[in-house]
């Protein structure tokens, strides 16, 4: 793993045990990811796509492999996985997922309190993110459900970065929004990569953002390879 | 503080939803702290009720003895009985004398118990004193030879007789101190002048008397002024005893009996003919040093009713059933018995409220969980711990159900007593008692069975008296108040029901995970 490769999974394995039999969702992946780039994993629905990005964001846990984070691997059972949530990755789903009854700023604001974040340098962070997302002004104050499917994208974005992970994890991030929005969203995650210098996994069936990735990998079956270096 | 906040966001922010279950829960809230009221109410008031009610017990003469007795005195002819006395040895006169007292030892020995608390002992008999005239005796006599030797010749209880009455017999009452007096605790008499007869006139037989205010006027007598009475039985220079008036009573309330009945016994001696002396002076005068009509006593609750009536069976072993004791137990019954029923009622009430208090919380939970798993999901991803999603969880529900239990002490005390008044059943034993004692036929068969009445206790303001329902009445009406204890209650209920209801969202949130919830559409 050099300098700029902060995530690196090696032969992880993950099967979903149903009644139909056993699902390997997961076939002995290895593949790394670094810092400022926007690393893309695109794939056909059911091969395994968002069990592996889960997997990363420690939510799922493989039968094998390993997932070294930092140089520290967080399959180890002495690893405190809350505090790798909080510290070392956001997530991005694909339907938002932002608590429907916290306003705009408040969502950006919880993931800051549940790490104990002051009240006044949580609201100036997260209005700052926001800012930065061009969620401003009256949407502050905005529930989810009266913000367009780009404005949650957007306040999910700026939520998954409130406590400043060194990954984000991207599933779907277009998936439920239009193209041309879909397209700013896109924009923003590079940009994270590029002028932020964050490690951004994106995972979607939308091979279009092979474009603006820095690395591919193409996932079928639960088996992965790269396809661009 | 944290949790504090994000918990009670949440439950502003799920109003709608948290509404719902408070309204449901203040429903069964306000039914349960009511019932509660009512139960902590009744209990309270039977405490009270133990502290004057229920705590009184007498030995005396059995019922049944008494009974016995006056139908073979029925039996006789008044020929058989004058040729009795007249044939009597001094022996036989004076066992016939006690047949119907009770020996002191007895009452003495019972004393002894742990649960008593105070003792008294009474003497209650006829004492000729020469110099005074009886006017209702002498009513009597009058009325008896307008109907000739009519209707058994009156009372074979308590050591009471026509037999050697004369129209100056008077009633005397001893007992160990005067101002113990039954007559004189409940107010029926009260002290008018002078001083009433101490413990120390007891000890010392101190042969000093109290008497009534119309019989002193009538016959000129003042406090410091001397009466000679006759000693029963007794003849020459022993037989007379100069009592000492240090007291004189008047007589407040008249009691129920007077007015009710003209050939009771206890006309025998309405107000104005009864004395009050130490029961050791009484004792001398009526000839009978160790013997006394009653034992008294006041012992610490009703609750060890079954105790003394042991203690007492032990005591009285060998004397077959001619002594009993006999407690105000019915009068405890009449009064708290209402109360008991409103009580239990109350605590099954208590209990299925409760009980729908935990259902509600529990189905409110089970909708609510499931409803906000994908918020759960959200909040262990983004970094929260179980705890903290549990706090915040805990917060809500603690709201909810703070909510509803303020509404509910709030409502309580609006309806806490109607529910009282409607729980306590309509109590008819008062109305239905006294109709019953007014009612009891003229004549000595009604008056003999009211008379060996167990109701006839010392207690009761003298000693035919049964004069409770002035408690009966105070008993009738519970009084749902608000008490401390209830708000104590309160807070253990909330406490309660909002770990019943942690129950849910603690398993659901331990075992979530999060992958599950949150790719769902
Ligand atoms: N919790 C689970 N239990 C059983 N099987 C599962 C579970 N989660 C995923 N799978 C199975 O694992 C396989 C991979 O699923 P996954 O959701 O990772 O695919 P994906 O590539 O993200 O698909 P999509 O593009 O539709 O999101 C699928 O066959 C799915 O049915
Ligand atoms: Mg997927």
């Amino acid at each position: 793993m050099t300098e700029q490769e902060i995530l690196s999974a090696t032969d992880v394995s993950k099967t979903f045990q149903v009644k139909a039999g056993d699902v390997t969702a997961v076939d002995s992946v290895s593949f790394t990811a670094g810092r400022g780039q926007v690393t893309t994993i695109v794939g056909p629905s059911g091969s395994g796509k968002t069990t592996l990005l889960y997997i990363v964001g420690s939510l799922e846990k493989p039968e094998t492999g390993a997932i070294e984070v930092a140089g520290s691997n967080i399959l180890d059972p002495a690893t405190d996985l809350v505090r790798y949530r909080r510290k070392h990755v956001g997530f991005v789903f694909q339907f938002f997922n932002l608590i429907p009854t916290l306003t705009a700023l408040e969502n950006v604001m919880l993931p800051m309190d549940l790490a104990g974040v002051s009240p006044e340098e949580q609201n100036r962070r997260a209005s700052e993110l926001l800012d930065g997302m061009g969620v401003s002004g009256r949407l502050l104050k905005a529930r989810p459900n009266k913000m367009s499917g780009g404005e949650n994208q957007r306040v999910a974005i700026a939520r998954a970065l409130a406590n400043d992970p060194d990954i984000i994890l991207a599933d779907e991030p277009t998936g439920n929004l239009d193209t041309a929005t879909g397209r700013t969203v896109i924009d923003i995650l590079s940009r994270l990569a590029h002028e932020s210098d964050k490690c951004v996994l994106m995972v979607t069936h939308d091979e279009s953002v092979l474009d603006v990735s820095d690395r591919a990998f193409r996932m079928v079956d639960g088996h992965l390879n790269e396809i661009r270096a | 503080m944290r949790i504090f906040h994000r918990g009670f966001r949440s439950f502003r922010r799920n109003y709608t939803r948290n509404i719902i279950v408070v309204v449901l829960l203040f429903v069964c809230l306000t039914f349960s702290m009511s019932m509660l009221a009512v139960k902590l109410a009744a209990d309270n008031q039977m405490q009270t009720i133990k502290g004057t009610v229920g705590n009184y017990a007498e030995i005396k003469l059995s019922s049944a003895y008494q009974m016995k007795q006056f139908e073979a005195e029925r039996q006789r002819t008044a020929a058989e009985r004058a040729a009795e006395a007249r044939s009597m040895t001094t022996a036989q006169e004076q066992a016939n004398r006690v047949s119907d007292l009770v020996p002191a030892t007895l009452a003495d020995e019972f004393s002894k118990d742990n649960h008593i608390q105070t003792y008294d002992e009474v003497l209650e008999t006829n004492v000729t004193v020469p110099g005074l005239t009886n006017t209702n005796m002498q009513q009597l006599f009058q009325l008896r030879q307008g109907n000739g030797e009519g209707q058994g010749g009156g009372g074979g209880g308590r050591g009471l007789g026509t037999g050697g009455m004369t129209q100056n017999s008077f009633y005397f009452a001893g007992n160990t101190n005067g101002a113990s007096a039954s007559d004189f605790t409940t107010g029926a008499k009260k002290l008018i002048s002078g001083k009433q007869f101490t413990y120390e006139d007891y000890k010392n037989a101190n042969p000093v008397v109290v008497i009534e205010k119309n019989l002193a006027s009538q016959n000129s007598l003042k406090v410091g002024d001397t009466v000679e009475a006759q000693v029963s039985g007794a003849s020459g220079v022993a037989s007379t005893i100069d009592l000492k008036i240090i007291g004189i009573y008047e007589t407040v309330q008249t009691q129920q009996q007077s007015q009710s009945s003209s050939s009771s016994v206890s006309s025998f001696n309405p107000a104005g003919n009864e004395f009050f002396a130490p029961l050791s002076v009484v004792q001398k005068l009526n000839s009978t040093p160790a013997y006394v009509s009653l034992g008294s006593y006041y012992f610490d609750s009703v609750d060890n009713t079954a105790a003394l009536k042991a203690t007492f069976k032990k005591d009285a072993s060998g004397t077959g059933d001619k002594y009993e004791l006999a407690t105000d137990l019915s009068d405890y019954q009449a009064i708290a018995d209402p109360l008991l029923k409103a009580r239990n009622t109350s605590v099954i009430g208590l209990a299925g409220a409760l009980g729908a208090c935990a259902v509600i919380i529990l189905l409110a939970m089970v909708i609510i969980v499931s409803n906000r798993t994908r918020e759960l999901g959200i909040l262990k991803a983004i970094g929260s711990t179980d705890r903290q999603v549990i706090g915040q969880f805990a917060v809500e529900i603690l709201c909810v159900c703070l909510v509803a239990i303020i509404l509910a002490m709030g409502a309580t005390a609006l309806i806490g007593q109607s529910l009282g008044n409607w729980l306590l059943p309509k109590s008819t034993s008062t109305s239905s008692q006294q109709a019953a004692s007014q009612s009891a036929p003229g004549g000595f068969g009604g008056a003999a069975s009211r008379f060996l009445n167990q109701d006839n206790l010392y207690k009761n303001g003298g000693r035919f008296s049964f004069n409770s329902a002035s408690q009966k009445q105070q008993a009738a009406k519970l009084n749902v108040v608000y008490r401390g204890s209830l708000f104590l209650y309160g807070i253990l209920i909330l406490v309660g029901i909002s770990l019943v209801g942690m129950a849910i969202p603690v398993f659901w949130i331990i075992r979530l995970r999060p992958a599950r919830v949150l790719s769902m559409e």
